[in-house]
């Protein structure tokens, strides 16, 4: 049994669910960040996927996905380098960087 | 034919006549009064009197000066000697107490009428401009009556349908019957009508220069007269029903403005009197309670046959006459008859609407000669007799509502008079009676008689009860003068005959007219009112008629002996005899008695034109006096007025007032009955528990509806709002986390959706 698209898919739904779950219930800042990067890769692996089995002739030499991958990358990181600034001056200004706490914005 | 076609004139004479006074005179007079007067308005009331109960009009020259106060503020003495442009403004409050026939203390309050001490050159062109105009009027209209009626020639016959004398074309939709036309016309009806209405009015105008001489506002009195004129000949001349109902609500208006006059008039509970401003509300709702039924008789004419005409109605070849559109349904036209008669209910006063007029008898007595007497009241007759083919085509319980309604208001209002003392009060209760009596005869005289008998008894009364309310105010303005009080009991009068000779004799004249005594006016017309009520059939009727007539008799002579005779004075007691009063009453002044006199001249004569029915009708029977003699039930009715005279005599000149007042009350099925009659069937008494308990219960019960219900919608509407988004704002957490939960579950509904949607959807 070879590996399919569908196995890279489920891997990456999964990895992208676990990113989720990380974004969605850390306290700690730093955590939520690493779980949007993880979500991130989940669809650097799902677009590579897609990239590899493409089904359509025409396409199937194509990089697209992997040039994806490399700025997906990219982004990521330069995303990442933003929000830890963010998370920083927060710290600094409120010395916690749980997000529960980082509400003020409401009624 | 331009003769006819120029009684419009008398239509807006006094129209013009109220503009010219109210914005002529009265702006002169406000134009030119002196500048070092205070700005003192006479009408206004004054707290305190004199020291001393006198306020003569006269000069006081060297008295001291009367606390000037406006309503409710003490005012300072802040005028010099002359006061306001008016002379001095004064009203006097002081009390008197005498013993009643019971030995009870009756306190008698002088009432507050302010009065000036002379009128300004304003007031009294006003009062001559509005004189000169109605009198102009009156003449006009007595000269169209003498054409019409063939004794004089000047211009040629008028059609029987009479001519339109002005139209306007208020709201008119082409192609659709609809028209809203005001419009006025004159015929013989109203040319007969024209003529009562000018000529009382000129009298009460030439009276009022005597009567309201001294008063505040007396320019507001002959605009407020000139005003009522005018509405009444609205009335007169309509065309429509539209116009009429403007008519009728205009001369609620003016009625409800003269009533209310002395609108600062206090009650007098001792008395059992009112203050004005509440008689003149009552006198308006109650006509506004029989307006309910004319609006809606009104209407259902109207959205059957599509017009207010009269004549178009009353077609019995139009299409939307009411022959053609009720063809089949007479029960619907009946039903709107009764209720146009509703507002005839309302208007003349009869049972159970009859409660507004003793009271309206709070305003002077020139206006209750004039509206309640001789020509407002007469107006329900009136319409009931333009629309009297309208009756005619509806079923006979239309007319027989008519005329059991005027039975009915002439008995019960009769056996009330018996019993009042206050002076006008008998008088308004008999104006009540005899409006019944119209009424029968109206109801029962049929196509044959047409409006004739009804009418003329109208014609007549308007006279004779115009020159009793009259005779009323000389005789209560010279016991004013006398004892400085208003004076209307008659128990406080009594023998003025020896003092007031001229009044006293027209009052005979008039009491010997309304009790039908041979060769007075009301003779004539009153027993034939009893007299067609028996042919036609309805021997109920006749005998409460014929009972109704007696006792008209007997309380008429009562007031007259009470009044202006009494025991011990001459020709048994008729004339003269002790006053049971104050001070020296005079005479009038010729101002008063000049119409009075008048007045008894046409009381006597009025009954003398026998073709009176052939004028409004043509081919009705002439009356004719051998006829009237020669018929037992004439004799019949006059036995039983001078019955009715004969016992008013023997009870009041014979035996004296107060051994009659000691036998009633000594007599317990006598002293409950005159309570009963007193207390006016306590109708009254029932109106206002109705009103309390019904009228207010309902209003209470809407306004907890307002309160609660609406009130409740609105504000709970409001506390939806503001609960709704205090729960919903606990949705902004303010947390990052939480908006994304939002995001991404939104996002996996999509997801589920999109696959539902391609999946299962083809």
């Amino acid at each position: 049994m070879g590996l399919s698209l569908t196995h890279f898919l489920v891997l990456g739904a999964i990895l992208f669910s676990i990113g989720l779950y990380g974004a969605l219930s850390k306290h700690n800042a730093v955590a939520v960040l690493m779980g949007i990067e993880i979500m991130l890769n989940a669809v650097v692996i799902t677009m590579v996927a897609f990239s590899a089995y493409n089904p359509v002739p025409k396409y199937a030499g194509l990089l697209t996905g992997q040039i994806f991958a490399i700025f997906i990358i990219t982004v990521a990181a330069a995303e990442a380098a933003v929000a830890l600034a963010m998370v920083i001056a927060i710290y600094r200004k409120r010395n916690t960087v749980d997000v529960s706490d980082i509400n003020m914005m409401k009624w | 034919m331009a003769f006819y076609y120029g009684s419009w004139l008398i239509l807006f004479a006094p129209l013009f006549s109220f503009a010219v006074i109210i914005f002529g005179t009265r702006v002169w007079d406000y134009m030119v009064r002196p500048n070092d007067a205070a700005q003192v308005d006479p009408v206004t009331i004054g707290e305190h009197g004199q020291t001393e109960g006198h306020s003569e009009q006269e000069g006081h020259a060297g008295e001291a000066e009367p606390e000037l106060a406006f309503a409710g503020v003490h005012g300072t003495a802040e005028q010099g000697a002359g006061g306001s442009p008016y002379g001095r403004v004064y009203s006097d409050i002081t009390y008197t107490s005498v013993k009643g026939p019971h030995g009870e203390t009756l306190t008698y309050e002088n009432d507050d009428n302010p009065k000036v001490a002379h009128l300004t050159p304003g007031a009294q062109a006003g009062a001559w401009i509005g004189l000169v105009i109605v009198g102009l009027a009156a003449i006009y209209s007595w000269l169209l009556l003498l054409n019409t009626a063939g004794v004089i020639s000047i211009a040629p016959y008028l059609p029987q349908d009479g001519i339109q004398v002005f139209a306007y074309n208020w709201f008119v939709q082409s192609g659709n019957a609809a028209n809203y036309v005001v419009a006025f016309h004159l015929d013989r009806l109203a040319i007969a009508m024209m003529v009562v209405v000018t000529t009382v009015s000129f009298l009460v105008h030439f009276y009022s220069r005597g009567y309201m001489e001294d008063s505040a506002g007396y320019s507001r009195f002959y605009s407020y007269l000139s005003l009522f004129t005018f509405s009444m000949l609205v009335i007169v001349f309509a065309q429509n029903f539209l116009v009429i109902f403007i008519g009728w609500e205009l001369v609620g208006l003016s009625s409800y403005l003269l009533i209310g006059f002395w609108f600062n008039k206090r009650a007098k509970p001792a008395e059992d009197r009112q203050a004005p401003a509440n008689a003149a509300i009552e006198a308006f709702i109650a006509n506004r309670v029989g307006d309910v039924g004319f609006i809606t008789g009104i209407m259902i004419l109207f959205a059957t046959t599509g017009t207010f005409d009269f004549a178009t109605l009353a077609s019995k070849t139009s299409t939307q006459g009411v022959a053609h559109a009720f063809a089949g349904n007479t029960g619907l036209l009946t039903l709107a008859m009764i209720l146009i008669f509703c507002g005839a209910i309302g208007k003349s006063a009869q049972v159970p609407l009859h409660v507004w007029l003793p009271p309206a008898m709070e305003g002077p007595t020139p206006v209750s000669a004039l509206i309640h007497a001789a020509t407002m009241v007469a107006a329900g007759v009136y319409m009931v007799a333009r629309t009297f083919p309208l009756f005619a085509a509806a079923d006979p319980a239309a007319f027989q509502t008519v005329a059991w309604v005027g039975g009915i208001t002439a008995i019960f209002a009769a056996l009330i008079a018996l019993c009042q003392s206050d002076f006008k009060r008998v008088l308004a209760f008999s104006t009540i009676s005899q409006l019944g009596y119209m009424f029968v005869g109206l109801g029962v005289a049929g196509i044959e008689y047409g409006v004739g008998p009804g009418m003329f008894h109208l014609f007549t009364h308007a006279f004779f009860k115009a020159l009793l309310f009259l005779g009323a105010g000389s005789v209560i303005e010279s016991l004013h003068h006398a004892t400085h009080k208003e004076v209307q009991d008659m128990r406080q009068m009594g023998g003025l005959a020896k003092f007031m000779p001229i009044t006293a004799a027209t009052w005979l004249v008039a009491c010997f007219s309304i009790s039908g005594f041979p060769f007075f006016a009301g003779f004539f017309s009153k027993d034939s009112i009893i007299g067609l009520a028996y042919e036609h059939g309805d021997y109920a009727l006749y005998f409460i008629t014929l009972f109704t007539a007696g006792l008209t008799a007997f309380y008429m002579f009562r007031a007259f002996f009470l009044a202006f005779g009494g025991k011990g004075g001459k020709f048994g007691g008729i004339w003269g005899g002790p006053y049971r009063g104050e001070g020296h009453p005079h005479e009038s002044p010729l101002s008063m008695t000049i119409p009075l006199i008048l007045l008894a001249i046409a009381s006597i004569v009025a009954g003398y034109w026998f073709g009176f029915y052939s004028y409004l009708t043509p081919g009705a029977p002439i009356l004719s006096f051998a006829t009237v003699l020669g018929d037992v039930r004439t004799w019949i009715g006059v036995i039983v007025a001078l019955v009715g005279i004969g016992w008013a005599y023997f009870l009041y000149c014979r035996v004296g007032m107060e051994t009659v007042h000691n036998y009633v009350e000594s007599h317990a099925v006598l002293r409950v009955s005159h309570r009963i009659l007193l207390r006016k069937f306590y109708v009254d008494e029932l109106y206002n528990l109705l009103i309390k308990y019904v009228v207010f219960g309902i209003s209470h019960i809407e306004q907890a509806f307002d309160a609660y219900i609406v009130d409740g919608i609105v504000n709970g509407v409001a506390q939806l709002v503001m609960t709704a988004g205090r729960d919903l704002r606990h949705v902004e957490t303010g947390k990052v986390q939480t908006y994304m939960v939002g995001f991404f579950g939104g996002v996996a509904l999509l997801a589920v959706l999109v696959f539902v949607l391609v999946t299962f959807v083809r």
